[in-house]
């Protein structure tokens, strides 16, 4: 239950409270006793703002403060209006009955509560005192048994109110714990499914090696563990924190191929430009691929202008060619001249 | 013509100065002085030089770029090499006018055709250069066609004329004149300088370039 609904549900069963004693229990009081006329303009007045708290509760608007003046006149309307010595007698209809609409316009605001109240108090005692006719004990036993039932009320709204707010506190950071539990799923099971796509040629690889399918003898298994290799390289290179990625990835790369025994140059120009991992990803890949393959020398450069990144590879490995063509936002050339491996992957970052 | 060339080699390296000695001695150009010290460029043998072959840091931190345009103010031909690559440095080099810069990664064929091509006052784009070129996003940048930026970036990315000729179906003197219309534009933006001037009018003299493309 949040906040709003126990002020809500308090206002509304307020409500019924008072009109219950407003009009069953007082007013054969206000009939059968000779007040004065003030006591039927009292009796008007707190009508008056019943109807302004239930038109303010079916709003949902919350109730303005200074209608407490109205319940405040009318204590003073009826007090006034009572027969002579009348003061805390049966005949008091407005003691108990303007204690209640105090409560139902100000449950909201419990130290404007307690101020009114007293001063609807002090009033009817002053009163009382004036009169000077009235059993003093009766009267002691009304005004503590009134005040001390609406107090009552007053404490447990307020009791609801702190525990609904402790409970939407809890609810709060359950939820918050919940998401992040699901954020941090959500992050590694993203990892992991990165990995596998990215793993590419390694499982199958890892596979057919583990079932004796293939053998490390063959020329083949020998180059596809090669490209695998560069491919893990560059995976763990990837999410390295360095100010330049591009040139780290492509220095991993690099660095795998010359352990293999090829001489590498790599050319780099142009400062370094903010490349989106997915597409870093694709321009490194055909220079990885070609890299793999290659014997003796190969050439790798990057290029950065003011509208392009170009990674390009000139290697000697015309057997296994980069595939040509547009991945996302990078474009691939391949092309082959006198036994030499051109594949260059462009991007442009405008 | 060869046996003409004579240079001199700036580098505070000896291991450098004798390399680079070797590879000129095996193309027939002489080195008639070495040193550490720009002095030897200056004073005696050195001074008579056609090529100096400047080590843009000796010894020091700050690239000696006051020594580079100390000579190509004095008319001087001088072909920077240097252990530095970043494109900013050599961008500075080429607007002070240097004919060339070499990095020390690059090997003795562009040194010898560096040299050679200085001592008769003409540019060299070795790779790395052609590359810092490609890269130049500085406003003063010249224009270049798209053929011209094309030769340029694939010799960058493949270090071979051949290679660059067969892929673009050109001859290997149209990716050479490519090269040269692309220096010669750069010569004609920037400080004066006497070299780059003798580019851009012996250029325009050949043909090789109208003064509208500049």
């Amino acid at each position: 239950m949040t906040d709003h609904t126990v002020a809500t549900t308090t206002r509304q069963v307020l409500l019924v409270v008072v009109f219950a004693i407003q009009l069953v229990l007082m007013l054969p009081l206000v009939v059968a006793h000779p007040h004065g006329p003030a006591a039927w303009v009292a009796y008007g007045l707190l009508t008056a703002v019943m109807a302004v708290v239930a038109g303010c509760v079916a709003a949902a608007v919350p109730t303005p403060a200074y209608l407490a003046v109205a319940p405040l006149v009318s204590s003073v309307l009826a007090t006034t209006a009572l027969p002579a010595g009348a003061s805390f007698t049966p005949a008091d209809w407005g003691f108990g009955l303007v204690g209640w609409y105090l409560l139902l316009v100000l449950v909201e605001r419990p130290v404007a509560l307690v101020a009114a109240l007293s001063a609807h108090i002090c009033f009817s005692i002053a009163w009382f005192a004036r009169e000077g006719s009235g059993d003093v004990g009766t009267a002691g036993v009304v005004i503590l048994s009134g005040t001390s039932f609406q107090l009552g009320v007053l404490v447990v709204t307020r009791v609801l109110h702190r525990d609904a707010g402790l409970a939407a506190e809890a609810a709060a950071e359950h939820d918050a714990a919940r998401t992040r539990e699901e954020l941090a799923r959500q992050r590694e099971q993203d990892l992991r499914a990165g990995f596998e796509g990215q793993l590419g040629a390694l499982l199958p690889l890892l596979a057919d090696l583990a079932d004796e399918r293939v053998s490390v003898a063959d020329q083949t298994t020998r180059l596809r563990c090669s490209v695998a290799a560069v491919q893990l390289r560059r995976l763990f290179a990837e999410n390295d924190d360095v100010p330049d990625p591009l040139l780290h990835e492509l220095t991993a790369c690099v660095d795998v191929a010359e352990r293999r025994g090829v001489v590498v140059s790599l050319a780099v120009s142009g400062t370094a430009t903010a490349v989106p991992t997915e597409v870093r990803r694709e321009l490194v890949a055909p220079m990885a691929q070609a890299l793999a393959v290659a014997h003796g020398r190969a050439k790798v450069s990057l290029l950065r202008t003011a509208t392009e990144v170009r990674v390009a590879v000139v290697a000697d490995a015309p057997e296994t060619l980069p595939a040509s063509g547009r991945t996302g936002a990078v474009t691939v050339e391949t092309s082959v001249h006198s036994g030499l491996v051109r594949s260059e992957a462009r991007w442009r970052t405008t | 013509m060869a046996d003409d060339v004579t240079a001199v080699v700036v580098d505070d390296h000896p291991v450098v100065r004798a390399g680079v000695a070797h590879w000129l001695s095996t193309a027939d150009i002489e080195l008639v002085a070495s040193g550490e010290d720009p002095g030897v460029a200056w004073t005696g043998p050195g001074a008579s030089a056609a090529v100096v072959v400047l080590d843009l840091h000796l010894g020091g931190v700050a690239p000696a770029t006051s020594e580079l345009r100390k000579l190509v103010e004095d008319g001087r031909r001088v072909v920077v090499y240097s252990m530095r690559a970043d494109d900013e440095i050599v961008l500075q080099c080429l607007e002070i006018g240097a004919l060339s810069y070499l990095t020390k990664a690059e090997g003795a064929e562009h040194l010898v055709q560096a040299v050679k091509a200085a001592a008769e006052g003409q540019s060299y784009t070795p790779p790395a250069l052609a590359g810092a070129l490609a890269g130049d996003r500085s406003d003063t940048r010249p224009a270049l066609s798209p053929r011209e930026t094309e030769v340029l970036v694939e010799w960058f990315q493949s270090e071979s004329k051949e290679f660059v000729a067969q892929r673009l179906n050109i001859t290997l003197s149209t990716v050479n004149s490519h090269l040269e219309r692309i220096r010669v534009k750069y010569a004609a933006i920037g400080r004066q300088a006497p070299t780059k001037a003798a580019l851009v009018a012996r250029a325009i003299q050949d043909g090789l370039i109208g003064l509208d493309d500049l």
